[in-house]
């Protein structure tokens, strides 16, 4: 009884504050701001390395989210939606720096879990060190599916590339990692 | 990187997954965020005013968002449709009988709208224009007056959902202000009705 009381009541606040951003409340799209910030800034300084960088990867992110709110389904997560829109802004950032990328050969079949395990834990500056070390696009499919937890598919989405180039650069980034670590990265 | 590389006693992970993937940036980038959307928002916002297009359909559930929905629709409907036509024939269904409908629309008084809504000049505001709002309502066309008692009925739930769901949260501040905000959207649509009445009656 309660907990269908608790269910009629239950409220979408995410969906609401989408709304009211879309009819221009500033307000209400900062506390999306809020809500999401970390999350983005995490997500581009990781991409870029770059902490000034990556702040104006953030900002330009949340102002291409506020003109493009009103063509957000709110069905999807509001934080996969804004994640790709950074992922967008920070590789053209990148783009513009340096526009020449270094292809990787597709791979038919390499790291499918999403739970990458160390076999000897290791601290937390020094993994955040060896991930930093990797090369951009190797880098950037770890963050995405590693860290982030997108599959396989939706990381070669947002970073525009095949599937199996985004598995590529995961093996890639994994041999890297056991090479820097000199631990097991499973 | 992290928040945990400042630690003076690094934590060991044992999954990449246990890094954090939320990270703080060094300063608050909002200001420049807002002075940014605020600078785009403004024109637009007046361009909308002058078109006074039709908005794209809201899907979403909320009924936060349906009231604020419906009173925005409204204010730009009575804009467009019952300001410039001053004296428009009247239509089909009884004007009576809209008075009728809309009794109750906005609801009666309750211990929350005491509490979160407490600005005498605000309720003396609200009285005047709710004390003949029926009237008014009868004198409107019967298409605005259609959109009008729908605007408030959203309202009117929103409100009572609202205030349900701050009797079992009362210390939720985003209820809290989301309930001031559809006070406002009240507000705005009686105002709008107001005006849009007066104009009518050439006052």
């Amino acid at each position: 009884m309660i907990e269908a009381q608790a269910e009629e009541t239950r409220i979408d606040w995410e969906a609401a504050l989408v709304v009211r951003a879309c009819s221009g409340d500033s307000r209400a799209f900062e506390r999306l701001y809020r809500e999401h910030v970390g999350r983005v800034y995490g997500l581009c300084l990781r991409m870029t390395r770059d902490p000034h960088l990556a702040e104006d990867c953030t900002q330009e992110t949340f102002i291409n989210a506020w003109r493009a709110l009103s063509k957000f389904e709110t069905r999807s997560a509001l934080s996969t939606w804004l994640h790709r829109i950074a992922v967008n802004v920070t590789l053209a950032r990148r783009r513009k720096a340096s526009p020449v990328e270094p292809g990787v050969e597709d791979e038919e079949d390499a790291g499918g879990a999403i739970e990458w395990t160390l076999e000897t834990p290791v601290e937390v500056r020094e993994i955040e060190a060896a991930i930093g070390a990797l090369p951009e696009g190797a880098r950037d499919a770890l963050i995405l599916h590693a860290l982030y937890g997108y599959s396989h598919g939706e990381a070669a989405g947002m970073l525009g590339i095949a599937e199996g180039t985004c598995k590529a650069q995961l093996h890639r980034a994994r041999k890297l990692l056991r090479e820097r670590l000199e631990v097991e990265v499973g | 990187m992290s928040d945990e590389s400042h630690a003076p006693e690094e934590r060991k992970v044992s999954s990449l997954a246990q890094l954090a993937r939320s990270i703080e940036p060094g300063r608050d980038l909002w200001p420049q965020i807002e002075a940014r959307i605020n600078a785009e928002h403004a024109p637009r916002a007046a361009a909308a005013r002058e078109h006074a297009g039709p908005r794209r359909p809201m899907l979403w559930p909320s009924f936060a968002a349906a009231a604020m929905v419906a009173s925005v629709a409204v204010g730009v409907w009575i804009g467009r449709s019952v300001l410039p036509t001053p004296g428009s024939p009247a239509g089909t269904s009884s004007p009576a009988s809209a008075a009728r409908g809309s009794a109750g629309l906005l609801g009666g008084p309750t211990a929350f709208e005491a509490a979160y809504v407490s600005d005498p000049r605000y309720l003396r505001e609200r009285t005047a224009l709710i004390r003949d709002l029926e009237a008014r309502l009868a004198s409107l066309p019967p298409a605005a007056r259609e959109k009008v008692v729908k605007s408030l009925t959203a309202i009117r739930r929103a409100k009572e959902d609202l205030e349900s769901a701050l009797g079992k949260d009362p210390s939720n501040a985003l209820l809290q202000e989301l309930l001031v905000n559809t006070y406002q959207d009240e507000m705005r649509v009686l105002t709008d009705l107001h005006q849009a009445s007066e104009a009518d009656t050439g006052i």
